[in-house]
């Protein structure tokens, strides 16, 4: 009885912690730090709604976070539009793109499927990289305005942002729960488990996985419009496959197919690195032995660790 | 005319790189089903050892390609056993992430061993052969035939040797080369070993050429996927071919084109042909 | 069965390193002065890992530099009290978030007055920060323009502009070697608008221009096919730069493949890292920025014999980002002194000006006249074009229309 109510009343905690956190630190690099990891945690979501339960890597993971920033950054700074009309074009936009993409990528699966989105995210860069005159090139784009206010709230404060960019976690944690408990979730915990088998049981898994490959993009591209717009510069290093190898990094510490992983993975790591940024020379030749024991011992993460402890009876 | 040619043999000598580095990477992707990110740090490594033997340890140039050889054939080696073995029939996209964890560390490394500078490494080959308007450097010469070399000897190692008929056997059928009684382990440790020398062997040969720094194999790694994509991952002829032919298609591409677009290329090839044949190109059937 | 999609009480045990973490991050330090000079902290936030790290320690030890020497010798003074620099700095890794962040933790711990960051895109980042409270200085190290365009008001930009160059490098190299200009610049945002500015100049001049066959410098492994494919024109003068190691393997390249003309080089290369990889003899006929260590004037050779009695004679030859953050701390501390300041910002930034005219002959390395309004410290800039293996001096004016003060 107790378990089931811990088990209830946890993010509920968590939350009202999250909530009060800026009033409680009262410093604005932890709160900038935060906002940072949230807003990549977003994107981790995404990564794992392929990965983690359709079991796909997707390397153009960070190419669709660029795409999400670097639309909804043009559309604010250099056209007049404001956050609100900007995000649903960015947010559509990306999934346009990644439809036509996964059209074509989906045809490979494994890891065919992730030298395949490699390309695709390289590419993705080079031309984010060389179409200067809309994207600023190398340099980026400076600039982005905060969210205009609705009615009494407004979003030019970091803490305002903070509580913004907790919203739209909140609700990506809501949508991949939702996502994962319907009939759709479990189809794609059947194609990841075998694909032959769903298709016996009359799964369309050319859908399943184009489906899971969207919404994987559109996360990408939220958390990247909220970046953006966080940051209010836009810079090609945003989209590189370097990024997409730390939100895999991230993903993978964190935990793979648990709603907790992917947040936990990235202020985690995010944290970390930030405690030990002395020592940031090291820092790859530490996170690589780390990655490579966490995929032979743990390959289901913290969380999954956690999980296993918790369930011993 | 002749800046067709001139452009024929700088193609040639970048294809002769290219095909190298694919090699190691088709192999090992073709006895183990594991797609190897590290391999471009390998490729690193050769050209560090190369660098040190040089100029810290003041070595004749053969001295130190054979340095470089030995030491990244054995780091190669150790990857296999102590990363890559544990992840033995689990999914190629954990063996794809834990080669990353590699990848990282072996940067790092580098890094914190020789810091981010650019390094030189001194050539003993510094002069230009020049024929009809055409010029090549010596260097580039050696790197075009050496690699002849290298391709003919592990032609020679696959097809009349035990190892390496053990390998093409593994390549073409995990199980039947477990049944017929070769001992897979050691084949998959040899071929990881081989990899490492064909590293080795590319990034001591265009050390001279080129800069030397911790993430100089990031962007040739990118390549030597795409070749092995479109050769067919696990081909050998594959790679050699697709490495000319990416180094050729880049080089003249860029002098009827532009070289600003010559670095979308390799990767534009890749997206096209596996939406044509999602199986690469020269690939057998699955 | 598969595996179980989540259960939420995995949560706290996963967040509780967490915690950790983030309160380890948050540790601040104080500041006392253990010699009985007051410490003022300077902040720098740049590459300090990462393939950038080589530049990003170069500009840090101009800073270091500055600091050490200013509390050897017992600090300076500001309103009676004896002051001393130290250095706060933070690894940005050359990313623009990452700067912005590193800026706050900055701000948080030790609160600086001046912050110095040495990329355009990480100074862009920072000028939507410094401006709000607490409010700090910018010594921004870079050449490009555009970071004046922001009118920060409180952004100080060190080095010389890139668009001084092109006029008299056009002007040295059409008359020397002839009319026709090959392009192979490298194509970052600034290499490209280098490329165009040079390229109009050419052209304005009455000369002209091959195809532009500009490759990424940092990513291209052979440079031979681009060089070949420029050299087809038949160029007399072949514009080339980007970091100084690459862009002496184009060099190399093109006098491989017969080029027998003088190259145009952009201010990001430097000769005297260039010589490491190419023979002066390669380099004949370049035009280029002046080498620090023989840099023309008055302060060069007092700094240089600072700089190697403090690392020893064999270490790496100073650049130019090296004297000049470096003559930054000493003006910074002069426009301290001046402003009777070290916490205002504003105070300090209205007395750059006097302070860079008034510079002490063995501190005019950089002969500096006040700044702009737009915040650009004014100097005298001198490039170097070589002759018979010598650095000959060509005077780069100060661009037309800076407002002086």
């Amino acid at each position: 009885m107790s378990r089931a109510l811990a088990a209830r009343l946890l993010p509920v905690g968590l939350l009202v912690v999250a909530i009060v956190f800026p009033l409680l630190v009262d410093n604005p690099y932890l709160v900038s730090v935060a906002v940072t990891a949230f807003v990549i945690a977003i994107a981790v979501y995404g990564l794992d709604v392929l990965l983690g339960y359709t079991g796909q890597l997707s390397l153009a993971h960070a190419g669709f976070f660029g795409v999400g920033g670097y639309t909804i950054g043009i559309l604010t700074a250099d056209h007049g539009f404001n956050f609100w009309t900007a995000l649903p074009l960015a947010l559509g936009l990306t999934v346009v793109l990644a439809h036509l993409i996964g059209l074509a990528a989906l045809r490979t699966r494994h890891d065919y499927f992730a030298i395949f989105t490699l390309a695709v995210g390289v590419m993705i860069v080079i031309i984010i990289d060389r179409w200067e005159e809309v994207t600023g090139g190398t340099d980026g784009l400076i600039g982005i305005p905060p969210p205009p206010p609705i009615g009494p709230l407004r979003f030019d404060t970091l803490t305002a942002q903070y509580y913004l960019v907790l919203a739209f976690l909140v609700f990506t944690i809501y949508v991949v729960w939702a996502l994962m408990h319907s009939l759709v979730g479990r189809t794609f915990l059947a194609v990841r488990n075998s694909e032959d088998l769903a298709r016996a049981v009359g799964i369309d898994a050319g859908r399943t996985y184009q489906l899971s490959f969207v919404i994987s993009a559109a996360l990408a591209g939220l958390g990247g419009a909220l970046y953006a717009v966080f940051l209010g510069y836009i810079g090609p290093a945003m989209g590189n496959v370097q990024m997409t190898f730390m939100m895999l990094v991230y993903l993978m510490i964190g935990g793979v197919a648990s709603l907790a992983g992917p947040l936990v993975g990235t202020l985690l790591v995010m944290g970390l690195m930030q405690a030990l940024s002395a020592f940031n020379e090291y820092q790859m030749m530490v996170l690589g032995p780390i990655l490579v024991v966490v995929i032979i011992f743990f390959p289901h993460g913290l969380a999954g660790q956690a999980r296993r402890l918790l369930s011993r009876p | 005319m002749t800046l067709f040619l001139q452009q024929l043999v700088n193609g040639v000598a970048l294809g002769s790189v290219y095909s190298l580095v694919a090699l190691g990477l088709t192999l090992v992707y073709g006895v183990l089903k594991v797609p190897n990110f590290a391999h471009g740090a390998l490729y690193m490594a050769g050209a560090y050892v190369a660098f040190v033997m040089l100029t810290s340890l003041g070595s004749g140039y053969v001295v130190a390609i054979v340095a470089a050889v030995a030491v990244v054939a054995l780091l190669g080696a150790v990857m296999e056993w102590v990363v890559f073995r544990p992840l033995e029939g689990k999914s190629p996209v954990h063996a794809m992430i834990a080669a990353l964890g590699v990848l990282f560390f072996l940067e790092g490394t580098a890094d914190v061993i020789w810091g981010a500078d650019f390094r030189q490494v001194p050539t003993p080959l510094d002069g230009v052969v020049s024929m009809a308007g055409i010029n090549i450097t010596e260097q580039r010469l050696l790197v075009v035939v050496a690699a002849v070399v290298t391709m003919l000897a592990l032609y020679w190692l696959l097809k009349r040797t035990l190892i390496g008929m053990s390998i093409e056997a593994m390549a073409q059928d995990r199980e039947g080369a477990l049944l017929v009684g070769i001992d897979t382990r050691r084949v998959a440790l040899v071929t990881f070993a081989l990899s490492g020398v064909l590293a080795a062997i590319a990034g001591s040969l265009i050390a001279p050429l080129v800069l030397v720094f911790p993430t100089m194999g990031a962007v040739i790694v990118l390549k030597a996927f795409v070749i092995v994509i479109l050769g067919g991952m696990g081909s050998v002829p594959g790679a050699i071919v697709g490495g000319y032919l990416l180094a050729l298609a880049e080089t003249m591409a860029g002098t009827y084109v532009a070289f600003a677009f010559s670095e979308l290329i390799a990767f534009a090839m890749l997206v096209l042909v596996l939406v044509v044949r999602p199986t690469g190109l020269f690939a057998k059937g699955v | 069965m598969g595996l179980p999609v989540q259960r939420t009480a995995a949560w706290l045990r996963a967040a509780l390193p967490l915690t950790l973490a983030l309160s380890l991050a948050g540790c601040g330090e104080g500041s006392a002065g253990a010699d009985g000079l007051e410490v003022v902290p300077i902040g720098f936030v740049g590459p300090l890992s990462g393939g950038a790290a080589y530049y990003g320690r170069n500009v840090q030890r101009g800073i270091q530099m500055a600091a050490d020497e200013i509390a050897e010798s017992g600090g300076f003074e500001v309103e009676g009290r004896r002051v001393r620099f130290e250095i706060v700095s933070m690894d940005d890794r050359y990313l623009p978030y990452e700067t912005a962040t590193a800026v706050r933790r900055l701000l948080q711990q030790r609160r600086p007055s001046v912050i110095f960051v040495p990329h355009a895109g990480g100074i862009r980042a920072v000028q939507e920060i410094n401006i709000n409270e607490p409010k700090f200085l910018l010594a921004a190290y870079s050449s490009e323009p555009s970071i004046l365009e922001a009118e920060n008001p409180l952004t100080v930009m060190l080095p010389p502009r890139f668009d001084g160059y092109q006029e008299p490098f056009v002007d040295v190299m059409m008359g020397r070697f002839g009319q026709r200009l090959g392009l192979i610049p490298t194509t970052t945002a600034y290499g490209r608008a280098w490329t165009e500015r040079v390229t109009a100049e050419w052209r304005r001049r009455g000369g002209t221009v091959g195809g532009d066959h500009g490759v990424d410098y940092n990513t291209t492994t052979d440079f031979t096919g681009a060089v070949s494919r420029a050299l087809a024109d038949r160029p007399d003068v072949l514009f080339v730069g980007g970091p100084s190691q690459p862009t002496a393997l184009v060099i190399r390249a093109a006098r491989e493949q017969g080029f027998r003309g003088g190259f145009l080089v952009m201010d990001q290369a430097k000769f005297e890292e260039m010589v490491t990889i190419v023979p002066m003899s390669a380099l004949e006929g370049s035009i280029g920025v002046y080498p620090q260590e023989d840099y023309p004037t008055a302060g060069t050779p007092f700094f240089v014999e600072s700089y190697y009695g403090r690392y020893g004679e064999d270490f790496q030859v100073p650049t130019s980002e090296v004297a000049i953050t470096y003559q930054a701390v000493h003006l910074l501390a002069r426009a301290m002194q001046l402003a009777g300041t070290t916490s205002d910002p504003e105070a300090i930034r209205a007395r750059v000006g006097e302070a860079a005219r008034g510079m002490p002959e063995e501190l005019r390395i950089f002969e500096t006249d006040g700044v702009t309004d737009q915040g650009h410290l004014v100097r005298a800039v001198y490039a170097a074009h070589i002759l018979n293996g010598e650095f000959v001096v060509v005077e780069i004016p100060v661009p037309a229309g800076s407002v002086v003060h």
